[in-house]
């Protein structure tokens, strides 16, 4: 992957996380800062894609940062930090996937339908299971 | 703070719908209950019993030397999100928790939250600008991610008509979906230099239910099983119905052009 792609990828997902913070009421002064969280997220991504192969491993860590960075957000500026997750992890959601197997189930490609299926459903797992280690560490942290 | 049993009767009522309120912007089930019992405690309720569902709310309060107070609410919306009211009434809870108000002041300020919701202007920016930027980030052209952007306004202005409409979510976004795709396909039949694959999936994240979907596994981790099983199970309805408005949209498209 080309520097150009990487550049307008990141561009890409730091206006695309701006869009779901205005989209979801956030408040003026947190949209930086929120927006931000996808531009991260999808460096993470793009990192751990080089180091590792298949896309759990890499989701699943940009899914766990995304978390982190939004607890990190939301302890400094004293607000729940479900404001801050969903934008961090908005640019792993596998739209894409979702759109190609729907357009090979439509063209009767049942191979290609299923393979794109299970690649939406992997990037849909790993986000769940960072998601999930994360909050359970939180909670470990903050249990009196 | 001592309330006699009218005020006992004004406050029930106040938490509840702030109650409502929290689940309709899309907070959390756990942060919801929390929430509530934090601010009876703060008004001396000795105990309170506040438990949520994605659809229902009910709480019991109980005051020194009176009786228990029982109050549930139906929950009809669903599905939205505004953060904007989340952090008004974490923000007002607060405060309240702090240094709690008369009951009649609470009730003013849950009024105010209660009529003021996110603007539109918001919700038609932000679609604009994350279909476009998303069709882009999956490949597209500029002129790609502009002509995503242009449904994208138009999927915030349907959506919001649609939503004042008895249509539940899983037909609006049926119907969105497959207006979406058709006027994308309508648009690359005119316009032969634009990607339809990158267009629609600009638009598809904007109406796959990220929110609801993570809110579910962050409600299934905290214990609250039902609600968050309920949300889930939703979410991958709604998602069932975006891609079968897609899938009837390009079949439509590839019969007629």
């Amino acid at each position: 992957m080309d520097v150009k792609t990487v550049v307008i990828q990141l561009v890409s997902a730091f206006i695309s996380s701006l869009g779901f913070s205005l989209l979801f009421g956030m408040r003026p002064k947190y949209l930086a800062p929120a927006s931000f969280g996808g531009l991260f997220t999808w460096g993470v991504y793009l990192l751990c894609a080089q180091i590792f192969t298949g896309a759990f491993m890499p989701c699943f860590i940009a899914s766990a940062y995304a978390v982190m960075f939004a607890e990190f957000l939301a302890r400094m500026l004293k607000t729940p930090a479900t404001l801050f997750v969903i934008p961090a992890v908005i640019p792993l959601v596998p739209g894409s996937f979702l759109y190609y197997a729907m357009d090979s189930a439509v063209h009767g490609e049942r191979a290609a339908a299923a393979e794109f299926g299970t690649k939406a459903l992997v990037f849909a797992l790993g986000i769940a299971a960072g998601l999930s280690v994360v909050t359970a560490l939180r909670e470990l942290r903050t249990r009196k | 703070m001592i309330l006699n049993t009218e005020m006992q009767a004004v406050l029930t009522d106040c938490l509840l719908d702030m109650g409502v309120l929290l689940i309709d912007a899309g907070a959390e089930i756990s942060r919801v209950e929390d929430t509530l019992s934090r601010m009876a405690h703060a008004y001396g309720a000795k105990r309170a019993d506040v438990f949520a569902l994605t659809n229902y709310l009910s709480a019991t309060l109980e005051f020194e030397g009176g009786a228990p107070l029982t109050e549930t609410r139906r929950i009809m919306q669903s599905g939205g999100t505004d953060l904007f009211r989340i952090e008004k009434l974490n923000e007002l809870s607060r405060e309240c928790c702090a240094a709690p108000f008369s009951p009649e002041d609470l009730r003013a300020r849950v009024d105010k939250i209660s009529s003021g919701k996110k603007p539109f202007s918001f919700v038609l920016g932000g679609s604009i600008l994350a279909a476009g930027a998303f069709a882009v980030f999956f490949g597209g052209s500029v002129w790609d991610g502009l002509a995503a952007a242009a449904l994208g306004a138009m999927i915030a202005v349907l959506g919001e008509r649609l939503s004042r409409t008895q249509v539940s979510t899983v037909v609006s976004d049926l119907l969105l979906s497959l207006i979406t795709g058709l006027c994308a396909g309508l648009l690359c039949h005119f316009i032969p230099v634009l990607l339809m694959d990158k267009i629609i999936i600009g638009d598809i994240m904007l109406l796959i239910p990220g929110l609801a979907m993570t809110n579910a596994v962050r409600n299934i981790l905290s214990g609250n099983t039902i609600s968050g099983f309920i949300r889930l199970c939703e979410s991958l309805i709604w998602t069932g119905a975006i891609a079968g408005g897609f899938m009837l949209a390009l079949i439509f498209t590839g019969l007629l052009f």
